[in-house]
């Protein structure tokens, strides 16, 4: 995790969706194609650990989502990161409530939203790169038992009672991890 | 300022994704009317693109390359995007959370509304196999409702009116979570009706001696009793 190398990534990134936004820049997509396919397979292996066809399947959903919403994407609701995050996330449970894990009549298109957030102004973008560079700077700090658990939750997608049956833990202890780290990047500001 | 918000717990398994698509929906439905809670969100989602961002990949360089490939293809497919504007939203919805106009498409006075008592009334959004039950209860102004206990975890997001219990008075936007030893006995208030979202994970038993009469048509409507497509 370099943080200056990071930084100038994201810079490259951004202007890459602005261009497939305005031009319908096709390099553009084949760049963020190459840095981003790779990770949304990874997030969706590490739901579902040797499904590498769905794990095509939704890196190339997200990357048409990306082609067709360039021009909804808005800096200063969400960072790039954030808003690819929040589709891919979106695509997985999409996937798992189509092939049978979540049996529903429930659209989740219809309210997980991707933050399209209207409202959003300047002011709240450098405020948001504020909380990405302490959440950043944060989980490098983080003890590896408290990383871990993050990790469960957010990249294999376990929900608390899940996460503990894997790590063999009790559910106090993980919701305590939970709670120690989100305390420490600052997540939870007590209303 | 509303004083009741989903835990933090929980407003973790909705920016990981791994909450139920019932409670996801009552979740979303007080974020509509919730800015706090939609700024924590906002940084739990952040938390959520860092550690995507920092994963290990690992995949193979040819996989990689036959799948742009193949989307280079399909996107000469894609039709133009659409236009940024929603569609004007119509009058009756607008008192509506946005995440529940798909379920309400024409308003409340006309879902169908079942009548419990003479003042209670309930309509079925969602049964999902299985899982919970999504429906919209509705009281009369200084109605109580059925004194009842809870077989499973319930949420309870207002949407319109208000109404209070032994714990506290809640209004529009509060969203409440209440687990199966809760034996409460809710009243609404006296100045107008109350509609409430509830998300609940098996029936509501009632406890009154007349109303106990009213459990077999809550288990009948609850999917976790019903058989699918019932």
């Amino acid at each position: 995790m370099n943080t200056v190398s990071d930084t100038n990534t994201e810079t490259t990134l951004l202007n890459d969706i602005v261009l497939v936004a305005e031009n319908r820049d096709t390099r553009a997509l084949t760049r963020l194609f190459d840095h981003y396919a790779p990770r949304i397979r990874s997030f969706c292996l590490a739901a579902q650990p040797g499904a590498n066809l769905m794990a095509d399947d939704i890196a190339q959903e997200v990357m048409i989502r990306l082609w067709n919403k360039a021009h909804l994407y808005n800096p200063s609701s969400a960072s790039l990161n954030t808003w690819v995050f929040t589709i891919a996330r979106n695509a997985r449970i999409d996937y798992m409530r189509k092939n049978g894990r979540y049996q529903s009549d429930i659209d989740p298109e219809s309210f997980w939203s991707e933050m399209v957030d209207e409202n959003a102004d300047p002011f709240r973008e450098a405020q948001q790169q504020r909380d990405q560079d302490r959440i950043r700077e944060g989980l490098m700090k983080l003890p590896n038992d408290q990383r871990q658990v993050l990790s469960k939750v957010y990249l294999e997608g376990k929900s608390h009672s899940e996460a503990s049956e894997d790590l063999g833990l009790p559910l106090g202890t993980v919701k305590s991890r939970v709670r120690l780290a989100l305390n420490k990047l600052s997540i939870f500001i007590k209303r | 300022m509303l004083c009741y918000h989903p835990s933090l717990d929980m407003l973790t398994d909705y920016s990981s994704g791994s909450l139920s698509l019932p409670h996801a929906l009552g979740v979303s439905a007080h974020l509509d009317q919730c800015a706090d809670c939609r700024e924590q969100l906002r940084r739990l989602n952040t938390l959520g693109a860092e550690l995507f961002a920092h994963q290990e990949t690992t995949a193979p360089e040819a996989k990689l390359d036959s799948l742009k490939a193949s989307l280079m293809e399909k996107i000469g497919q894609q039709p133009q995007p659409t236009e940024r504007r929603a569609p004007a939203v119509d009058e009756r919805l607008r008192s509506i959370p946005a995440s529940l106009r798909r379920l309400i498409p024409n308003g409340y006075d006309e879902l169908d509304w079942m009548s419990l008592t003479p003042s209670f009334k309930l309509a079925m959004l969602s049964n999902e196999p299985g899982g919970a039950q999504v429906a919209l209860s509705r009281i009369k102004a200084g109605a109580h409702m059925p004194t009842h206990t809870h077989t499973g975890n319930e949420i309870t997001l207002v949407l319109s009116g208000a109404f209070s219990d032994e714990d506290g008075v809640y209004r529009k936007g509060d969203f409440i979570c209440r687990n199966d030893d809760d034996k409460h006995r809710p009243r609404v208030t006296k100045d107008a009706e109350c509609i409430c979202l509830i998300v609940l994970d098996a029936p509501i038993e009632f406890t009154g001696w007349f109303t106990r009469l009213l459990n077999p048509i809550m288990r009948r409507f609850h999917p976790s009793t019903v058989p699918s497509n019932a």
